[in-house]
């Protein structure tokens, strides 16, 4: 029991149930492919007969099948919980790939071994992942055993084991797979049994790796990776969220992992810090200091709950992030080229004070929209870097300046065959002379379509100023110069 | 003076316009604008329907177009005279033949070269002039403008101003105006229309997108700023340029001076060269009668009156150039020894019989001539040839082409419009649904399938777009107006135009997509409206068939003449009784073979009747079952009034013909032949049914007035409508019926010449190579694997009872592969695999191929062994890679195929199998179902569960919704009946799986047998490979 390998079967499913709270016990499939290659992936058991069918299909099959594409999100969140129960198995972990880790387990107790992983089993299953681990003298093998687990196999006799192991484990390419296939192998030790020179003449340099592959390869080394050493996890709802349900649901996804984190790392949480992004893009955030420090799932939802139940906000929920600090602190030496600086620029902690009395959203560099409605920008965070000036314009603005009032005036105008004639509210006059009507309209294909017309107006007492029409009356929009 | 648009472009322009240019024409006639100029880009692709679409509106379609130039500027043209329709013809073909499809550039000095006849304007945004303005100022635009002003002159260039309510857009207008006046350019207002309605607007952002393939949301400021640029009447425009009044004006003094319209387009057939000291009329009368008496053996009595008859009208028409240009092309086909035989009316007419153009005797047949050509005839006669498919056809077309010149003689278009299923799927991509919702709503939606039985909404919704989505009221709106606009120009079957002189003096000419084939802007109903004469060459796969199968025929010492065929052979019409008639032409269909069993056609006739009658004409018209009670004396043959007997007794009462239909008019109703010849064309012209209209009420009050009763008026009328919906004339039928006896006639004693003459011409007809060679094994025919040492490329008959598939049936093996093959295997045959390998170098998929077909088992132990000797030089590593240098055969370590694997294989490397039919093997584990040749052992009303591959899934436009599915199995094949609600509840299931297992009750009657569905499930997946369907055709 040299190596063992924790993999967790349809994972990208998984994943993501664990991020939807409504799809537990539905037909589900994951997506892949683009247009009409899409294929189903994986799917729940509720979907049984989906797998590798053309999206259509898999429809026609099992109607009211629900279908999703990968969520990179969803799957870092769900790796990071492997990789924390793998680390409570050894602390030589590789992250092979997405739902798949290695430990090397040389040296180690088997006996003690072998209880933590009957207790990994459960801590993930608990957490929605039902993980398999297989053990064997090559990171392959044990690779191989946890695809045959149930959910702990050890391989003991290497031949026997991969004699009947379907050949799609060894990864073979679709032009291998098609060879292979027409000769009738359908295992690895279909493969293996064939003289190695053979499958080379035949298949190539790449044949004897699928050979060597089949065979269990031989040990190598894992490239190692260090244990996490911040706490936290967050996650961004899209549509946002108005009720608790959706939020305690996800909390407690980043509390088993945060709290395997911890535990595997040997620490416990003293205090659990919450945040929530709200829609209109402020935080709600709170410190829990906890009775006492640990890493129990419920006792911290306890104290998440208690808090959320008597919290009203008056915006909708659109993100949420959860910190964990850890009891003792995290003891260790900087990196030979890790810098002495906590933070190299002032600029940004200044543009931090400046959001906090202006308010985040009146902070940031205006960029125009691409489309034809007026006065359409948005504040972006402020670019690093200064781009070199475009060159000039052909034709350089001219004409009057408008100087726009944010929001605008709503205004009254007296209108005669269709020409504004005289205006009454924040300013007010008969107009002398006007230049218009100016018409633009867009995203007619949403219902946020819109049509604006627009005029640029004189008064007889003076003063030039823009005038506009929507949907909602009129408006004055600034002065011009 | 009345504001004229000048500048006005219709969906024409193929994604820069969201209007039909009748739409326009309508609009611009609502507004009471006295004439419109349609200026398309670099076509005038829309001029025809402008023409004739306003021809009843009172207003005059000017014509114009947008001319593309090296420099992708654009500058708008109007035609004044003929001379300048011409030069702009000339133009555009000179630059579309010498580039790919629809990158054909103008140079400026062909502009310069030739513009006579035409005026200009600078144009818009994409002009030389406000382009050369916006991105190199005003100094640039003055140059660009005088460069204009230097090839148009100055009288005959405008500045053009539009005023589409921009912020901004005064100061471009400002500099044109100060441009034209230093210039002396007078000042011309247009809208720069490119829709007729605000509303279309929104299809402009729909092409805008697509032509970008950007989303909506995506194409930003590349969308319309608003929706001014659409037909403004006189008053609005006035308004708009209230301060340059003669910029309005000069609208309709431009306008005045564009004489030109295609009322004038003066277009001439060519001549047919005729020996020296004699005309056309008197040539075409020699050859006429010198075929006559070849065909008829004496030329006296009815053959000479009626030829008389017809040469005279010929004459009249001046038609005689035409029909000589037929002739001589169906000489040059038989000088080539290939098949060709006149379809359509054509075959009403002596003269064609007597010419070779057509194969039926008029006279015998007492066909009606003035379904062909009467006196009042304004258009062109239609004869219609049909040849072989494939290069021998293409062989005719190129004489055309060598005949009369590159720029005599061309294609016509086919206007490839946007409908139902490619509408949603391009306005749903661009409205940014997600590609899976597209898939499946193409799933759910075949090509070809009936759509009408739900609304398009309940389609969405079924594909998962349902109301709550924001976008949805939009998606079905722009849907809507984009219907029917064209998409693409593509290429028509078969028709081609000629013309006397130069083709394109008269419309543009530009490449087709197939090589060596040049196209016309104008598709074939253009080209009747302008009065242009076509030809439709037409492919057709069964001729390919009979040519073939007759050859194979001769070569194996048993000549067939299909003239002298036995017309009563009782053996044949008891295989087409018995509905025993996959592959024969037009009478295969699960519906024909559903009728054939009631009809019981017993002599050439009904097989003409037969082929007739399954059509959507007859079939919404209510004609085929009640012919088809009289026939089998279910019903009593009875004639509204006694005098359709004569008219109607050959098809006991009943209308089933296009030319019975004439002769009601003629006789009944009071038509003269001019008036019987509108009748004609009004059936013919499906674009518009208002003239269809106008003549049923014209013939329902003839009929009144000649004491036909209103019961009957009603009927006959009911059979006239139907027949705008694909009726057939008589002669076509009969022509059809030719090509349908002879090819049962070669099944039922050729059959294996016929077979292999099928297997190579597909892919044509109904059914798959796979179901062919199941049926020729249930006719105890032989059909031998592919050989490496005995097959050919093609499928090759070996005896009267077995043969052997070719080289093309292997799926991927290329045509040089297998001459080379083929020419290794010349030399001396192949004695191993590795000398095989060795002398044909075939790439690795190719021998892997050959391999899985069993082709190679003549020089292996089995297919596996051959699968592991051709992957020996398959190492593309040297160190790997190794040649076979001898004859040594590798003993192979695998194990030989299960009975399931070299089925499974066959399927792989051939789609079908020379052994039992798949679903032999899957029986054992579908213990409740019956055979399919065991239906007819059960009660009508049993309940019966049947199991088969899906070949054929038909939903036509005349069933109401319900659905056809053809099963087949070991012992042949299952009708299948599915119920309209049925079919959209399980229409995925029906749609996408290959194999079905259907419950119902059994439809016992007359022979015919059908299953009606009751449950309909996916059979489960045991292995069975999956079978090629034929669906909604």
């Amino acid at each position: 029991m040299n190596f063992a390998a924790l993999w967790i079967p349809r994972f990208a499913l998984l994943a993501l149930q664990r991020q939807e709270s409504g799809l537990a016990g539905q037909p589900v499939a994951v997506v892949a492919g683009e247009g009409r290659k899409a294929v189903i992936v994986e799917s729940s058991i509720e979907a049984e007969g989906t797998l590798g069918l053309a999206v259509p299909l898999a429809t026609a099959r099992c109607p009211g099948l629900q279908l999703r594409e990968p969520n990179p999100a969803a799957e870092q969140e769900a790796q990071r919980l492997l990789v924390a129960a793998a680390f409570a198995l050894s602390p030589r972990v590789e992250s092979t790939a997405r739902g798949c880790c290695t430990v090397d387990l040389q040296g180690a107790d088997p006996a003690q071994t072998l209880a933590a992983m009957h207790r990994q089993v459960a801590e993930l299953s608990d957490a929605g992942l039902p993980v398999r681990i297989g053990a064997g003298e090559t990171p392959l093998l044990a690779r191989f055993a946890a695809q045959r687990a149930d959910p702990i196999l050890i391989v003991e006799d290497r031949a026997a084991f991969l004699r009947e192991l379907p050949l799609s484990l060894a990864l073979p390419t679709p032009g291998q797979t098609e060879v292979l296939h027409g000769w009738g192998i359908k295992t690895l030790g279909g493969l293996t049994a064939l003289a190695k020179g053979e499958i080379g003449r035949r298949l190539g340099p790449e044949g004897a790796l699928l050979w060597d592959r089949a065979h269990g390869e031989s040990p190598r080394v894992l490239r190692l990776m260090e244990p996490s050493r911040t706490f936290a996890a967050d996650w961004a709802y899209d549509p946002p969220v108005e009720f608790i349900e959706p939020i305690l649901f996800k909390l407690r996804r980043f509390a088993e992992r945060v709290a395997l984190e911890l535990r595997s790392a040997g620490m416990v949480a003293a205090t659990l810090a919450l945040t929530l992004l709200l829609e209109d893009e402020t935080e709600h955030y709170r410190e829990f200091r906890l009775p006492e420090p640990g890493a129990n799932v419920d006792s911290w939802l306890r104290v998440l709950q208690t808090h959320l139940d008597t919290l009203r906000l008056a915006e909708r929920v659109a993100g949420v992030r959860l910190l964990a600090l850890p009891a003792r602190p995290v003891q260790r030496q900087d990196g030979l080229f890790e810098t002495g600086l906590t933070d190299p620029h002032a600029f940004w902690e200044n543009l931090a004070r400046l959001s906090a009395v202006v308010g985040p959203h009146r902070v940031g560099t205006p960029v125009n929209l691409d489309t034809h409605a007026p006065d359409a920008c948005v504040l972006e965070r402020p670019f690093v870097t200064v781009s070199a000036p475009e060159p000039l314009p052909i034709h350089p603005e001219h004409g009057g300046l408008l100087r726009r009032f944010r929001p605008p005036w709503p205004i009254r105008v007296l209108c005669v065959e269709a020409l504004p004639m005289a205006l009454d509210g924040g300013v007010r006059g008969e107009i002398r002379a006007r230049r218009g009507p100016f018409l633009l309209s867009g995203e007619w294909w949403k219902p946020g379509a819109w049509a604006v017309e627009t005029w640029q107006v004189e008064l007889a007492e003076g003063g030039l100023y823009q005038l506009s029409r929507d949907r909602a009356g009129w408006w004055l929009d600034g002065t011009l110069d | 003076m009345s504001y004229v648009e000048l500048h006005a472009r219709s969906a024409f322009s193929f994604l820069r316009g969201g209007s039909s240019p009748e739409d326009l024409v309508k609009v611009a006639a609502r507004l009471a604008m006295p004439a419109l100029a349609l200026c398309d880009r670099n076509g005038v692709y829309g001029v025809v329907r402008q023409h004739t679409s306003a021809k009843g509106l009172g207003l005059r379609a000017l014509v114009g177009c947008e001319l593309t130039m090296v420099d992708d500027t654009v500058v708008p043209v109007l035609v004044a005279t003929q001379a300048g329709y011409r030069q702009l013809c000339a133009l555009l073909t000179t630059a579309n033949l010498r580039a790919p499809k629809g990158e054909g550039r103008i140079t400026w000095e062909e502009l310069a070269a030739g513009n006579q006849g035409l005026l200009a304007l600078t144009g818009d945004e994409e002009g030389p002039l406000r382009r050369a303005w916006r991105e190199r100022g005003a100094a640039e635009a003055a140059l660009a403008g005088a460069k204009l002003q230097e090839i148009f002159g100055p009288d005959r260039l405008f500045a053009e101003l539009q005023r589409h309510l921009l912020p901004n857009e005064d100061d471009e207008n400002n500099f044109i105006i100060d441009w034209a006046r230093s210039a002396g350019v007078p000042l011309l207002a247009t809208n720069g229309v490119r829709y007729a309605l605000p509303a279309a607007g929104a299809v402009l952002d729909v092409f805008t997108c697509l032509r970008h393939h950007a989303t909506l949301d995506q194409a930003g400021r590349l969308l319309s700023a608003n929706r001014q640029a659409h037909l403004k009447s006189h008053a609005q425009m006035k308004a708009l340029f209230a301060d340059l009044p003669e910029a309005i004006e000069n609208t309709a003094r431009v306008a005045a001076r564009l004489e030109f319209t295609l009322a004038n387009l003066g277009y001439r057939f060519p001549d047919y060269p005729v020996p020296a000291g004699q005309d056309q009329d008197e040539f075409l009368r020699k050859v006429t009668y010198f075929g006559a008496h070849q065909r008829y053996g004496t030329t006296g009595g009815a053959v000479r009156r009626q030829l008389d008859r017809e040469l005279d009208l010929i004459g009249t028409l001046r038609f005689a150039g035409y029909f000589l240009m037929i002739w001589d092309l169906c000489a040059y086909s038989r000088g080539r020894g290939i098949l060709v035989q006149g379809r359509g009316s054509a075959a009403n007419s002596a003269v064609c019989y007597s010419l070779g153009i057509t194969a039926v005797d008029p006279i015998a047949s007492k066909l009606l001539f003035e379904r062909f050509l009467s006196e009042g005839r304004s258009d062109w006669p239609d004869i219609d040839l049909d040849f072989p498919s494939g290069d021998r056809r293409e062989d005719v077309i190129q004489e055309v082409y060598r005949k009369y010149g590159r720029t005599g003689a061309a294609m016509t278009a086919n206007v490839i419009t946007y409908q139902g299923r490619i509408t949603m799927r391009e306005v749903g991509k661009v409205f940014g649904f997600p590609e899976d919702v597209l898939d499946r709503f193409s799933a759910l939606y075949h090509h070809g399938d009936l759509p009408e039985t739900l609304e398009l909404k309940d389609q969405l919704k079924a594909a998962g777009v349902t109301g709550d989505d924001p976008r949805y009221g939009k998606l079905l709106e722009t849907c809507r107006l984009m219907h029917g606009l064209p998409r693409h120009l593509g290429q028509h079957s078969g028709g081609m135009v000629l013309s006397h002189g130069n083709l394109a003096d008269f419309v543009p000419i530009e490449n087709a997509q197939m090589p060596n084939r040049s196209v016309i802007q104008w598709d074939k109903t253009d080209c009747e409206e302008m009065g242009i004469v076509k030809v439709d060459l037409l492919g057709l796969g069964m001729m390919a068939v009979l040519q073939d199968t007759l050859e194979i025929c001769a070569d194996r010492g048993q000549p067939v003449d299909l003239g002298a065929l036995p017309k009563d052979d009782p053996e044949t019409f008891r295989l087409i009784q018995e509905a025993d008639t996959i592959g024969v032409f037009q009478i295969e269909s699960r519906a024909q073979m559903a009728t054939l069993p009631r009809m019981k056609p017993a002599n050439f006739y009904d097989l003409a009747i037969e082929v007739a009658i399954i059509r959507p004409g007859p079939i919404q018209g209510e004609a085929t079952n009640p012919y088809l009670d009289r026939r089998q004396g279910k019903a009593p043959v009875l004639y509204s009034d006694e005098r359709l007997r004569p008219i109607l007794e050959r098809t006991l009462g009943i209308v089933l013909f296009q030319e019975q239909i004439l002769r009601i008019a003629m006789e009944l109703g009071g038509f003269s032949a001019s008036e019987a010849d509108e009748l004609r064309r009004a059936i013919g012209f499906t674009r518009s049914p208002e003239r269809l209209n106008r003549m049923e009420e014209k013939l329902g009050a003839g009929l009144l007035r000649n004491g036909v009763s209103e019961e009957a008026s009603a009927s006959i009328r009911k059979s006239l409508a139907s027949f705008a919906l694909y009726g057939f004339p008589e002669s076509h039928a009969i022509s059809f019926a030719l090509l349908a006896y002879a090819s049962a006639w070669l099944r039922t004693h050729r059959a294996t010449a016929f077979y292999v003459g099928l297997i190579n011409n597909q892919p044509m007809g109904f059914y798959s190579v796979a179901t062919l060679v199941q049926d020729a094994r249930r006719r105890g025919l032989k059909v031998l694997p592919v050989c490496i040492q005995q097959s050919e490329a093609g499928s090759q008959v070996i005896d009267d009872h077995s043969f052997r598939l070719g080289f093309r049936s292997v799926k991927g093996l290329r045509a040089p592969s297998i001459a080379r093959l083929l020419a290794a295997r010349g030399q001396s045959p192949f004695t191993s695999v590795q000398d095989f390998m060795r002398r044909t170098e075939l790439g690795a998929p190719e021998r892997r191929m050959l391999a899985l077909a069993g082709a190679l088992n003549s020089l292996a132990e089995h297919r596996r062994s051959a699968l592991w000797q051709v992957e020996e030089s398959g190492s593309s590593d040297p160190l790997f890679r190794i040649t076979p240098a001898a004859d040594e055969p590798t003993l192979s370590p695998l194990e030989r195929m299960t009975h399931l694997e070299r089925l499974q294989s066959d399927y792989a490397a051939l789609g079908l199998t020379t052994g039992r039919h798949p679903m032999a093997l899957m029986r054992p584990h579908l213990p409740d179902t019956v055979l399919a040749g065991e239906l007819k052992n059960f009660r009508h009303g049993t309940r019966v569960k049947v199991a088969g591959s899906a070949i054929t899934r038909q939903r036509p436009g005349t069933a109401k919704g319900f659905c056809f599915i053809t099963l087949e199995d070991e012992s042949g094949h299952t009708n299948v009946i599915v119920r309209p609600q049925m079919f959209e509840d399980y229409r995925l299931i029906i749609n996408l799986e290959t194999a079905l297992v259907i419950t119902g009750r059994l439809q016992n009657e007359d022979g015919v047998i059908h299953v009606m569905a009751e449950e309909i499930e996916a059979m489960p997946a045991l292995g069975l490979p999956e079978q090629e369907s034929h669906n909604y055709h």
